[in-house]
């Protein structure tokens, strides 16, 4: 019997199960017009009895299919002990992999050896055998759960409680997950970047001025330092994010001025969503955009006044990272002003302001400690932004200032070094992940400020 | 948008005119979309004089307060016909600017509503705005005369760097009212800016106003009754949009003429 037949049987049986735990809270205060004697309503009778026939039952279903594969393959290869006694780990693991294959029907079974093919329908039949047993098992446990709530169910079983608790127990399950996947990621990242600091100095990382982690593979291999100063990055990052957030903060405070003091509610209504058009663009899109019409445009700009532009520019790529920015600035700072309330904005009319003197000093400096979070929001997003500084900003590891030429940042390396073939005992691959600790370590800290700030204002006002 | 021929209200009993008026309006009608908030009110503000407005929520008494320094401009909707004169001045001229306006006629909210500036910011943001001071010293000498005018000197003079979020509620309301003093209006409108303070704070406000008074004509809405009997020396009373009754204070608590002042005062509705 499959698994997905098993896991429809039980959903089947907590349809019925629903339906006896409220028919049976209906019998027993004698029918409909007994139900203001019940505790709960007669639907959280069914639903209390419909948990307990499927949720025990679902984690056993879970808990068996995570150790099913293990617990078979051990039996199929105890049925051929000759064959697996002497065998090294490589040759197992093949072994594993040829028996797997043979029992999902992907390679022909004459091409594999005799022993295999013993294994291998020893596995299948065992299988078969596991999952009827698990069918009875799932069925047999949420029938007892069906009739153990079903007993216990009387007038005064506080049923929508119970029901209730389970209800709060997944909401936790849920908000867990998303905690536990972060520290996961953080967990992985730190691991490897780790094992990255054993093979190199993690203050020639960090203070190293030269970038260029190509490792020679064989010894007489030419062109490969192997050189991982990240400080070429890191300016790199900084000199692109700077440029984003001097066309993005400007632009984007200003158009959420305009949106929400100035605009009536039809330019309102015709630019708040065009704005969010903008921050709908794929930055895939954004990428193509600056790499093929913003640099060349920029290229040949500068030409024409004498600027040596590269085509592949931090300016190019700094540009468009803004533009993608503006509708993120724009749109907090737009919730920011909002939540100014009129009462001051009233005060300052009263005396006489106009409304610009009152945007200016009284609007902004209410409003300013969400704005700063916001652009701090900002800043964190041009930080971590990817796929327009791969496209745009080039691969060269130059450490300048200078906006013409090319740069590269921390995830465009961060790309670039895990595309393609990896070994993952070589410092090439693994500085991925000490960048990627960096990057997550900066951005985090900005974000933490940015929030503490933002919800230290709110409560000013709410 | 609707029926522009203003609804003939009853007349409003006893006298609203007074000689040398501050204010004096003629006819005033607002409308808010298809609301008819305010129907033919007449009536003058004196000189050196407490106007209490009173009457029911949602009688007109703030909608006509926010007419006299065009505050009803920024709500959208709202639409005021009739003729306010300041000073003998229609304020809705077109001559008549409205910033310049609102430096003359200035206003306290019902709810403290201080800038989020220091203490000293918040009473110098007039002056500066109007550019009332010369030098630093000048302003020095407002922001301290408006403080001490509103009896807030003694309480602040050693922390005019703080916030003036930081206050107490009563504190902060007192603060607004000198803000609006340092810019020397000639009319302070008050919008129950007692309603959100307590007992002891609403008794210092009160005695500011009648201190005020020597110098402003002052004009303020109340909820309270009692208020009103304690601060002004006239009372209007308003009943769904209309004046019904205007008349010394005195004379209006104990003996109202028109049947729907007596009901409210006696506390028959309200």
């Amino acid at each position: 019997m499959n698994p997905s037949l098993v896991i429809l049987l039980l959903l089947a049986l907590v349809v019925v199960a629903f339906q006896v735990g409220k028919a049976r809270s209906i019998e027993i205060v004698g029918g409909a017009r007994g139900v203001r004697d019940l505790h709960s309503l007669p639907g959280h009778y069914g639903l209390l009895t419909a948990m307990w026939c499927g949720l025990p039952a679902l984690a056993v279903f879970c808990i068996w299919m995570l150790a099913q594969d293990a617990i078979i393959t051990h039996f199929a290869l105890s049925s051929i002990p000759s064959a697996v006694a002497h065998l090294s780990p490589a040759e197992r693991s093949l072994l594993l992999n040829d028996l797997h294959n043979i029992v999902n029907g992907r390679i022909d079974p004459a091409t594999v050896a005799e022993s295999t093919r013993i294994a291998a329908a020893s596995y299948q039949s065992l299988r078969e055998t596991a999952h009827l047993a698990l069918a009875v098992l799932i069925a047999v446990i949420a029938l007892l759960g069906l009739l153990y709530v079903r007993r216990r169910i009387r007038a005064d079983l506080r049923a929508r409680n119970s029901y209730e608790q389970v209800v709060e127990w997944a909401l936790f399950a849920c908000s867990g997950i998303a905690v536990l996947t972060t520290i996961g990621i953080v967990l992985s990242i730190v691991f490897e970047a780790v094992r990255f600091f054993q093979l190199i100095p993690i203050t020639d990382f960090l203070f190293g001025l030269h970038w260029s982690p190509q490792m020679a593979i064989r010894a007489d291999q030419v062109g490969s330092s192997g050189a991982f100063g990240a400080v070429p990055l890191f300016t790199g990052t900084l000199l692109i994010s700077a440029i984003a957030m001097v066309v993005a903060a400007p632009i984007g405070l200003l158009s959420a001025i305009y949106l929400a003091e100035y605009a009536d509610r039809r330019a309102r209504s015709v630019i708040k969503p065009l704005l969010e058009v903008l921050a709908g663009v794929p930055t895939v899109v954004y990428g193509f955009f600056a790499a093929l019409t913003v640099g060349p445009i920029l290229r040949s700009v500068g030409e024409t006044i004498g600027l040596n532009v590269a085509s592949e520019s931090a300016l190019a790529a700094g540009l468009i990272m803004g533009v993608m920015i503006i509708p993120f600035v724009s749109s907090l700072a737009d919730d920011m002003i909002t939540a100014v309330p009129q009462s001051l904005r009233d005060g300052a009319y009263a005396l006489g302001a106009t409304r610009s003197e009152t945007i200016k000093q009284v609007v902004l400096r209410a409003a300013l400690p969400g704005i700063v979070g916001g652009l701090l929001l900002a800043v964190s997003r041009a930080i971590g932004e990817t796929m327009i500084v791969v496209m745009a900003a080039g691969l060269a590891a130059n450490l300048t200032a200078n906006p013409f030429e090319a740069v590269t940042t921390v995830t465009v390396q961060i790309v670039t070094l895990l595309v393609g073939d990896q070994e993952f005992d070589s410092p090439k691959t693994l500085a991925a992940f000490a960048l990627g600790l960096v990057l997550f370590l900066v951005t985090l800290v900005l974000n933490v400020i940015a929030l503490y700030v933002v919800r230290k204002y709110r409560e000013q006002y709410e | 948008m609707n029926d522009s021929i203003p609804q003939a209200g009853p007349e409003t009993v006893g006298n609203v005119r007074v000689p040398e008026p501050v204010f004096s309006c003629t006819d005033v009608n607002v409308h808010y979309g298809d609301k008819h908030a305010i129907k033919n009110v007449n009536i003058d503000i004196a000189r050196q004089e407490v106007l209490a407005m009173i009457g029911p929520s949602g009688c007109g008494k703030s909608t006509f307060l926010r007419c006299l320094n065009r505050m009803n401009d920024t709500i959208p909707s709202a639409r005021v016909t009739g003729r306010i004169a300041l000073d003998g001045n229609d304020i809705h001229d077109k001559r008549q600017d409205v910033v310049q306006l609102r430096a003359r006629v200035g206003m306290v909210f019902q709810k403290p509503n201080p800038f989020p500036k220091s203490i000293y910011e918040n009473v110098a943001y007039g002056p500066r705005i109007h550019g009332l001071a010369a030098d630093r010293a000048e302003l020095d000498d407002i922001v301290g005369s408006s403080l001490r005018r509103a009896g807030l000197w003694d309480e602040v003079k050693d922390r005019l760097n703080q916030p003036g979020t930081s206050l107490s509620g009563g504190q902060q309301q007192r603060l607004c009212i000198a803000r609006t003093i340092a810019v020397n209006p000639e009319v302070i409108l008050m919008d129950e800016p007692c309603s959100a303070l307590d007992p002891i704070a609403t008794a210092k406000i009160e005695d500011l106003i009648d201190e005020l008074r020597e110098s402003y004509a002052i004009c303020i809405v109340t909820h309270s009754m009692q208020q009103a009997a304690r601060v002004s020396q006239r009372t209007a009373y308003f009943h769904l949009g209309d004046l019904v009754e205007v008349g010394e204070t005195n004379k209006i608590f104990t003996n109202p003429r028109a049947k729907l002042t007596e009901d409210y005062i006696t506390g028959r509705f309200g």
